[in-house]
């Protein structure tokens, strides 16, 4: 006979009327773009990269927010993370403003490129660093408790707190531009990047 | 525009109000009772309760000509309340629903009226003479989460509902018996009960916290937690819609709307105050507050003897306490009603929040 506990059995799995098998993708709507790869993600990169060159942090911006890939799996997302990360840092601080005017103020869809720029700079501030501040704390917490504040999150110091110091900046300045209905949205909307 | 006419009711919140037709009387949902309101001189004062519910109620609606008073509450509860000389007579109405009614409001034609519930079911009530008591018919699919908010058409038959999945539905609400056959229109021709008229889902998605129908009912407006307002012009049964408006704005999400004519429409919410959109087919967008911050709502940074000044500084440490809002509800607003109309023209409306304040504003 086999032994089960009953008691650790999830029954809201079984439960096809369980808000835990509420079908997201009904969410979403169906001006949804087909799904992007990593490689088409990574070749958009190298425009950006190029027009950032170029002197044109405007269009750079401009171009890596109309390419996001909505409907893109979790690796064209990451990449895509890192195109915008890289723009973002590589506007420089007094130029924020300008480029922002430009960028999200126009009638030209601006308020859906605010709205997306939005999503990526708290995406941006919720996922881990690459490379810096990462690995030599890992060793914090001593189990797995699968709940951790301490572990990805950097606490100010090395490369990750430049970065987060330039989101937060870019954060200010959008909030200024497009007040904290583009917050909200963030939160509400599933067409994540 | 006239100075907004505020009564402070109580220190909680008002989940939902309604004036009785001769605005003398007014319902407001507290807690889990209903206080009913007399206007005396330019006061309202409490005159009754309604006690019978036992969880928070979350719905409350005169109906205008009959007077009838329908209230709904979290205990999945609906009562139609009847004035009888003995005082006000609930009469409990079967809902069936396992999980609480979250919004109830009287039919144009005031032979029925719906409750949205957390269910996942719209309860479509109406008054079974033979059995002498009120039913209910549910319109379920294809809902898939709680119902939050409801509006009816001119013509009582059809219903627009807001969930938390996001959409905004139109259904027929269609009772043999009850109901006469509705006109055609762009919504649809043949309209049996359940019949879905149309599903809208904005990009941003968010839960829906207000629908209504335009004063002709050939238009739908829907806004939801993406503080966005969604406004859609059907265009024959079975189509896609002629046109699907969305107005993001850079404001905290709205709670609840109404339309002023055609080409207007009034939202409020979580930014406590009033504001207003104007738009047709072509295009909506949002023109800005109903609040007149000049007037004496913000008027609180008045000339202040120095003898007063000091005596701040010494006991709070600063001259002026910051702890009042501009406007003039000092919390979310949580229902815009009509209050005054011609024509599908608005002349006064109300709102209530949760600051305790029902505010009559003039246009």
């Amino acid at each position: 006979m086999a032994q089960l506990n009953y008691r650790t059995i999830n029954i809201d799995v079984l439960d096809p009327d369980a808000s835990i098998n509420f079908p997201m993708d009904t969410l979403l709507p169906a001006t949804l773009p087909a799904a992007t790869t990593s490689s088409a993600a990574a070749a958009v990169a190298g425009e950006v990269r190029q027009l950032l060159r170029g002197g044109d942090p405007a269009a750079a911006l401009r171009h890596v927010l109309a390419t996001a890939p909505l409907g893109g799996d979790e690796r064209a997302k990451e990449v895509h993370l890192a195109a915008v990360t890289e723009v973002l840092q590589g506007i420089r601080q007094a130029e924020v403003s300008r480029v922002l005017e430009e960028v999200c103020a126009g009638a030209d869809g601006g308020a859906e490129r605010a709205d997306c720029l939005m999503k990526y700079l708290y995406k941006g501030m919720a996922s881990p660093v690459a490379g810096g501040a990462q690995s030599p704390r890992k060793s914090v917490s001593p189990q797995s408790t699968g709940f951790s504040q301490i572990q990805g999150r950097n606490l100010g110091e090395g490369g990750g707190g430049q970065q987060m110091s330039v989101l937060l900046s870019w954060h200010e300045k959008l909030v200024e531009l497009v007040g904290t209905g583009s917050i909200v949205r963030v939160m509400t909307d599933r067409r994540t990047v | 525009m006239a100075a907004p006419e505020i009564h402070h009711l109580f220190h909680n919140p008002i989940a939902d109000h309604s004036f009785s037709p001769d605005k003398s009387t007014l319902a407001v949902a507290r807690d889990s009772n209903v206080e009913l309101y007399q206007k005396s001189g330019a006061k309202f004062s409490l005159t009754d309760e309604l006690k019978g519910h036992e969880k928070t109620v979350t719905g409350v609606d005169i109906a205008p000509n009959s007077g009838r008073i329908v209230t709904c509450s979290q205990d999945r509860n609906a009562y139609v309340w009847e004035r009888t000389s003995s005082g006000w007579k609930p009469t409990l109405v079967l809902l069936r629903i396992n999980r609480a009614a979250t919004f109830v409001r009287w039919s144009p034609s005031e032979q029925k009226f719906a409750v949205g519930s957390g269910a996942r079911v719209i309860a479509v009530c109406y008054f079974e003479e033979e059995n002498d008591w009120w039913i209910s018919k549910h319109l379920k699919k294809p809902i898939r989460s709680t119902i939050t908010t409801l509006a009816w058409h001119p013509n009582s038959v059809l219903l627009a509902a807001g969930s938390t999945d996001s959409h905004a539905r139109v259904f027929s609400s269609f009772i043999k018996g009850v109901d006469t056959r509705p006109e055609p229109s762009a919504w649809g021709e043949r309209l049996p009960f359940n019949t879905v008229c149309g599903e809208f889902l904005n990009d941003s998605a968010g839960w829906i916290h207000g629908v209504s129908f335009s004063p002709s009912g050939n238009a739908l407006a829907f806004t939801g937690h993406d503080s966005s307002i969604t406004v859609v012009y059907p265009s024959a049964p079975e189509q896609p819609p002629r046109a699907m408006l969305n107005v993001t704005t850079r404001l905290l999400p709205f709670t609840s709307l109404i339309w002023n004519g055609e080409n207007e429409i009034i939202a409020a919410g979580h930014d406590c105050e009033p504001y207003r959109l104007r738009g047709d087919e072509n295009g909506w967008q949002l023109t800005g507050t109903m609040e007149n911050k000049t007037g004496p709502g913000a008027g609180t940074a008045r000339e202040e003897s120095a003898l007063h000044m000091f005596r701040q500084m010494d006991l709070k440490g600063q001259t002026q306490a910051d702890i009042q809002l501009k406007s003039t509800h000092q919390n979310t607003i949580s229902t815009v009603r009509v209050y005054e109309e011609t024509d599908g023209i608005l002349r006064r409306f109300s709102t209530s929040g949760v600051d305790g304040r029902v505010v009559v504003w003039t246009i």
